[in-house]
């Protein structure tokens, strides 16, 4: 499951950075070639790097990538550590549904409610902001799955 | 009162071995629950966060990334080196000059230190271990001189410090850093200059004119793109969005002109440079929505007054400015600082007449002394990694090197001419 969730994002994300990449190169193409450039292109773009910004932020949250400062866990005894860890996790889970969940999907419905769209292409900006709750999800699913870990591992 | 919270927060959530970017959120967070009710306070940081990330300017920053991913896959580094070898090889203790003018000819074309320390140091850790150098001494170097990529454009750091600081041109601020840039470098050199005559360090032979004539030929078209980017900007062609995104693509054509990635290659670097860039842009939207929080609490107008009561002198402003960096360097990675510390200090050296570029130069420069410093030196930790070594070891061949670093940010700071004259003569 941990797995296939990591593969479905990479996959997410390989097609969205190469799109924002050919979608700003085709804004430089028509803006030399043909003189006026598509208005879409900056929007667009810009969308695509809100999703791999926050979607991306979910992956490298799963592979434990984000930077953090590793020198008190240096003076733990693994015991400790281990608290430490489930302590981290259920931080990150509280952060995360407090933000991301709770206020991310009140800001969706906001964005709805007021039918804010985007300029160029029209599109209602709570779409664009709905990666906020998929992420927050993803990163409690992952945050969950290591507390479970944790937990079901006998302490040693 | 805000302010202690906030601080305390912080500081207990980083050293709890909390990842930065949360520990900036959720010490925001906790300061924001103090003054607003709680459903309005996730709601606005939620939005924060994600506004802060709709920017078209910050989208150069994923793609100067992405072209420094290929850059490592695609053969660039190397040819950069053999150049480099040509020009500076053989001066007394080469392979360290080697190191430093590849790092500084890299940081020309990417935007990142991490991707030159670990570009360059995974080719000249090996060679330098055969020629008898202190494999300490080495990735010392090569983590220092990584750094002087961030002063000499393109530079994600400049980007991100226009964005902080309201608008200060891009333009400006990349010329504004080749000097500081090529100072800092030249000072690092002289440092592994003194080294190599103190440890009796080898001296290649000087390479012949056909050596150099053939290593420049294989880097012209890792050089061109450097004209490409910073002309397009400087002419005002190109925005930096636009030549990052066109440097996507010629490094990605060069890179498959040399045989060096392959069709099935694409996928993961495109991942990896996802996974890279979502890291930064966390903790850039954490960064925005903390920075939010401390001018709704009125923080950086508190700083300002406390700091100008102390002293409304330009030198001795600057001197404690630059002390309270350094300090803030060693704890916190760059991104961040900048995001958090450009609208707290900005107003107060503004205030008494410094220029916003001069500013912003000397800000990235001594924060690029924290980058090489433990426990928050993302270089460092990059360069001990592709050198296989601990961070323990390098800090005493460090010690040097920072000392090059910190005369080269006195110089900067006390001279402005040498971060401005270039910026003004290109008429920004």
């Amino acid at each position: 499951m941990r797995s296939k969730l990591d593969k479905i994002l990479e996959w997410v994300l390989a097609v969205l950075l190469g799109s924002m990449t050919l979608v700003v190169l085709w804004g430089v193409l028509t803006r030399y070639a043909f003189g006026s450039q598509s208005s879409w292109t900056d929007e667009l773009a810009r969308f695509f790097l809100i999703w791999v910004g926050i979607l991306g932020a979910a992956y490298a949250s799963g592979r434990n990538l984000h930077i953090a400062i590793d020198l008190l866990p240096q003076y733990l005894n693994p015991k400790n550590r281990r608290k430490l860890e489930i302590f981290i996790a259920s931080l990150v889970v509280i952060f995360v549904t407090a933000v991301f969940i709770v206020g991310g999907i009140r800001y969706v419905y906001i964005s709805f409610i007021l039918g804010q769209a985007s300029a160029a292409l029209d599109i209602s900006m709570g779409y664009i902001y709905l990666v906020f709750p998929i992420a927050g999800a993803c990163i409690i699913y992952y945050r969950l799955n290591d507390l479970y870990h944790y937990l079901s591992t006998p302490n040693k | 009162m805000e302010i202690t919270i906030l601080v305390l927060a912080f500081v207990i959530l980083i050293a709890l071995r909390v990842p930065v970017a949360w520990s900036i959120g959720i010490s925001g967070l906790l300061t924001i629950l103090i003054s607003v009710k709680t459903i309005p306070a996730l709601t606005t940081v939620a939005q924060r966060v994600i506004t802060g990330l709709d920017s078209f300017s910050l989208l150069a920053i994923p793609f100067f990334i992405l072209a420094g991913h290929i850059m490592n896959k695609g053969g660039i580094a190397k040819r950069l080196i053999e150049f480099a070898k040509a020009l500076v090889g053989s001066l007394p203790g080469g392979l360290a000059h080697v190191n430093i003018v590849a790092a500084m000819l890299f940081g020309a074309i990417a935007g990142s230190a991490g991707a030159a320390a670990a570009a360059i140091g995974s080719f000249m850790s090996d060679q330098m271990e055969d020629e008898g150098y202190d494999k300490n001494y080495g990735v010392a170097v090569n983590v220092t001189s990584a750094t002087t990529g961030l002063l000499i454009p393109p530079s994600n750091i400049f980007i991100i410090y226009s964005l902080a600081s309201g608008g200060v041109s891009i333009g400006a601020l990349f010329l504004a850093g080749y000097i500081p840039g090529l100072l800092t470098g030249f000072m690092l050199m002289l440092v592994a200059y003194i080294w190599a005559k103190k440890k009796g360090y080898p001296t290649a032979q000087r390479s012949n004119f056909r050596t150099i004539a053939k290593s420049f030929i294989g880097a012209v078209p890792s050089l061109f793109l450097l004209i490409v980017i910073i002309g397009g900007i400087v002419a005002g062609i190109f925005t930096a969005t636009e030549a990052s995104s066109v440097a996507v693509l010629y490094c990605f054509i060069l890179a498959f002109l040399y045989k060096e990635i392959k069709i099935k290659d694409i996928k993961p670097i495109l991942v990896e440079s996802s996974a890279t860039i979502a890291i930064v842009m966390l903790l850039i939207a954490m960064s925005i929505a903390m920075s939010w929080v401390m001018s709704y609490e009125n923080i950086p107008q508190t700083v300002t007054d406390a700091l100008l009561s102390l002293s409304d002198n330009k030198i001795m402003v600057l001197v404690l400015i630059n002390l309270i960096l350094l300090f803030v360097g060693i704890f916190m990675d760059m991104t961040p600082a900048v995001l958090i510390f450009t609208p707290i200090f900005l107003p107060v050296v503004t205030a008494l007449g410094i220029d916003p570029v001069h500013f912003g130069i000397i800000m990235v420069l001594n924060l690029c002394i924290g980058l090489c410093t433990p426990p928050v030196g993302a270089v460092l930790f990059i360069g001990v990694s592709v050198g296989k070594t601990s961070i323990q070891k390098v800090i005493k061949p460090l010690l040097p090197l920072f000392a090059a670093m910190l005369v080269s940010l006195i110089l900067i700071s006390l001279f402005p001419e040498l971060s401005l004259w270039l910026p003004h003569f290109f008429g920004f």
